[in-house]
């Protein structure tokens, strides 16, 4: 699957150049608005022709800057929709304003992200817009005896079912994506909430007890460990 | 508008009314000095008269009085005939002052009204000039009798057996003729100034009318979310059109501002935004790197935290600089509060368990569904009850409640906290506003001081409306009223 990010700033584009190489993405990255636009057009600038229904030159999706130098991201995102290009677009932005998201899905961008993106959001998003055929099941997480099915939100330890509040299914959906990694407490609100809790609400801390006590409780091994001063961890 | 119009209107009724009142004055003594002038003239004429009749008969006869039978001298009999025909107050006396002649409505009084008359009837000095003697006058016939205007004069032409000739005239019709004359000015102003102030009114409300709807042209404009539209302009350069002209360039210099405010904004939110992804991104990328040794990780967490903590004053700043500009940005449909409210329920239950707080939501069994920001909501909620949370201390309880009434969501949060004091109550929802340390539970972090500013604009955007009861160690009660439909 091949991504072309359209990013000026060059930490923001090699931070998330390198996240989605990571997470097995072919990316190419540009600086501005018309080299960007010259690459998702096709070469011979025939994209509209060449490309078909949906293609941009041989790109799958397009991770897209607002502001750039030369040619503005939505002058971008109309011109490659005037050609006729469906490439799927997400597009970020400083600006969370509602006005500025309405006219950028209004030019035809599919989906944003806000900045200061988190990057589990941003990859969310690319995920999702990646259309990835349906065939392909959910995947169900395991760890030990633990399985967690992201299909059905059902969550078994040793084939007993543990039902779960949504925030503690959240909390432990993430703890399981990223297994035998410490997710710190911020990271972990973030993702199961959204929202800026006060320095010092450590509402984590009480997900995780109850999670212990469903999961882990006259269990062995214990499957969630904290790190002390960072967050938690769930490894065998 | 109605004042303007009611004061043209009292302004045009009042200079009316003068100038009416200034014509009738000026019109009244005008009439009253004609109506005089005509009596005096009419008095003058009967003097002369009788004058020219007694000379004309000394020239023919000679001597013209006689003894009547009582022996007192009479003006000869058919002389006094043809003098019997005129009308008003006639009296001739002789030389010596003797009554020879009195006019039938003369003889008419009584008698000691006639001795008042008679007392007048004096020759009368010799004017300068040599023309014939006279004296004018006027007088009132006591104790109740007729005001007259008189006129005496001598009779040089008939020898020298007349003295004096009295012609008096009573001022009755005439002073009748006067009140009849301000009878017909008062009915003439009634009938005249009641219409023309209706009138008055409906012309001010006629001029006004172009206003009127200017005003509403402009509200039109201002309520809306561009300020692209102008007046348009009146065909006509009056002064009207110029007063469109000139809110037409207020509009276009709001407008200005209005953008550069915004691309300020986003400029802001641009520049300050772009390092804070920088930074978060470093961050994470070497918080979930797994060999990292657990002290670095800590100071990481740290750092992410205080990332999101400015993101988020970022954030508030913003949302709070387009609010003051008066630009509600939510994206509204149609949502289920009862959802909303049991997910925000959820956390605050989270909340409620790590602070040794009791927490009861209550939600209604009918959908409650108002067209909202959802986002926007789900932060109203969370914010509020993290607060009933953090200021209720240990054993407390927060109730949480949604229902409805009088067409509205209402949606209640409830602590047995420590509550607000009289004086800061009407500051909580302004911006940067905090309690005293006091109410921070000790070790805890105060937040960015603006949730509840947000809290409020969040509210009003939506329509609707919050507010705050609360009582010294007692509790608080934020209520919030969103209109439905």
């Amino acid at each position: 699957m091949k991504i072309l990010v359209i990013e000026d700033d060059r930490t923001v584009g090699e931070y998330v150049r390198r996240g989605l190489d990571e997470a097995g993405y072919h990316v190419d990255l540009v600086g501005d608005g018309d080299e960007g636009l010259r690459r998702a057009s096709g070469k011979g600038g025939g994209g509209g022709g060449g490309a078909g229904g949906g293609g941009g030159a041989g790109y799958d999706m397009m991770v897209l800057d607002l502001r750039l130098p030369k040619l503005s991201g939505i002058e971008v995102l109309r011109t490659l929709r005037d050609r006729g290009v469906g490439l799927p677009v997400l597009v970020l932005t400083a600006q969370d304003s509602v006005d500025f998201k309405v006219q950028a899905l209004r030019m035809g961008a599919d989906d944003y992200v806000t900045k200061p993106f988190a990057f589990e959001e941003l990859l969310a998003r690319v995920e999702a817009l990646g259309r990835r055929p349906k065939a392909i099941a959910p995947p169900k997480l395991k760890v030990n005896g633990l399985v967690l099915d992201t299909g059905s939100r059902e969550v078994t330890r040793d084939g007993k079912r543990i039902e779960l509040t949504p925030k503690e299914y959240a909390v432990l959906e993430y703890l399981m994506r990223h297994q035998g990694r410490v997710m710190s407490r911020t990271l972990i609100t973030e993702y199961a909430w959204d929202y800026h809790f006060d320095p010092g609400t450590n509402i984590v801390d009480v997900v995780i007890t109850r999670l212990r006590k469903k999961i882990d409780h006259a269990k062995e091994p214990k499957l969630i460990h904290t790190v002390r001063g960072v967050g938690y961890v769930v490894r065998a | 508008m109605a004042s303007i119009r009611g004061r043209l209107t009292i302004w045009y009724a009042t200079a009316l009314i003068l100038s009416i009142a200034v014509f009738a004055v000026v019109l009244y003594f005008a009439r009253r000095s004609a109506t005089y002038q005509d009596l005096d003239r009419r008095i003058q004429s009967e003097a002369d008269l009788t004058a020219g009749i007694l000379a004309e008969s000394y020239r023919a006869r000679g001597v013209l009085v006689e003894k009547d039978t009582a022996g007192r001298p009479v003006l000869t009999q058919d002389v006094a005939a043809v003098l019997e025909v005129v009308p008003d107050f006639l009296l001739v006396t002789s030389r010596d002052g003797r009554l020879l002649f009195a006019s039938p409505d003369a003889r008419a009084l009584t008698f000691t009204e006639f001795e008042q008359l008679n007392a007048v009837t004096r020759p009368p000095p010799a004017p300068p000039t040599g023309s014939v003697p006279h004296l004018t006058g006027r007088f009132r016939i006591e104790p109740n009798g007729p005001t007259l205007h008189y006129i005496v004069r001598a009779v040089p032409d008939a020898g020298e057996q007349f003295g004096a000739i009295f012609a008096g005239a009573n001022t009755q019709s005439a002073e009748l003729r006067l009140e009849q004359l301000i009878t017909t000015i008062l009915i003439a102003f009634v009938v005249g100034v009641v219409p023309a102030i209706f009138v008055g009114r409906w012309i001010a409300g006629r001029a006004l009318e172009p206003v009127d709807r200017m005003i509403t042209e402009v509200r039109e404009i201002t309520d809306g979310r561009t300020l692209h539209r102008r007046l348009a302009l009146p065909m006509e350069r009056d002064e009207l059109s110029r007063l469109a002209e000139t809110l037409n360039q207020m509009m276009a210099r709001l407008e200005r501002s209005f953008a550069a405010l915004r691309r300020f904004t986003a400029d802001a939110s641009h520049e300050l935004k772009t390092p804070l992804t920088v930074v978060r991104a470093g961050v994470e990328r070497a918080i979930t790197r797994p060999e990292m040794p657990p002290e670095t990780l800590a100071t990481l967490e740290e750092t992410l935290q205080e990332v999101n903590r400015m993101t988020e004053l970022l954030d508030a700043l913003l949302t709070l600089a387009r609010a003051d500009e008066g630009r509600a940005e939510l994206h509204r449909e149609p949502v289920d509060l009862r959802h909303i409210i049991e997910e925000a329920g959820e956390t605050g239950e989270l909340l409620a368990e790590h602070a040794g707080v009791g927490i009861d939501i209550r939600l209604p069994s009918e959908p409650v569904v108002v067209s909202v920001d959802r986002s926007r909501v789900r932060q109203l909620a969370l914010n509020l009850i993290e607060n009933a949370v953090k200021y209720t201390p240990r054993g407390g309880q927060v109730s949480v409640e949604l229902g409805n009434s009088n067409g509205r969501a209402v949606f209640t949060v409830a602590d047995t906290g420590i509550g607000i004091a009289p004086g800061d109550l009407p500051h909580v929802f302004d911006r940067f506003w905090r309690a005293d340390s006091a109410r921070t539970r000790t070790s805890e972090r105060a937040g960015t001081g603006l949730g509840l500013a947000i809290c409020k604009w969040i509210a009003e955007a939506h329509g609707g409306t919050i507010e705050v009861q609360s009582r010294p160690g007692r509790g608080t009660t934020f209520t919030v009223g969103l209109p439905r439909g």
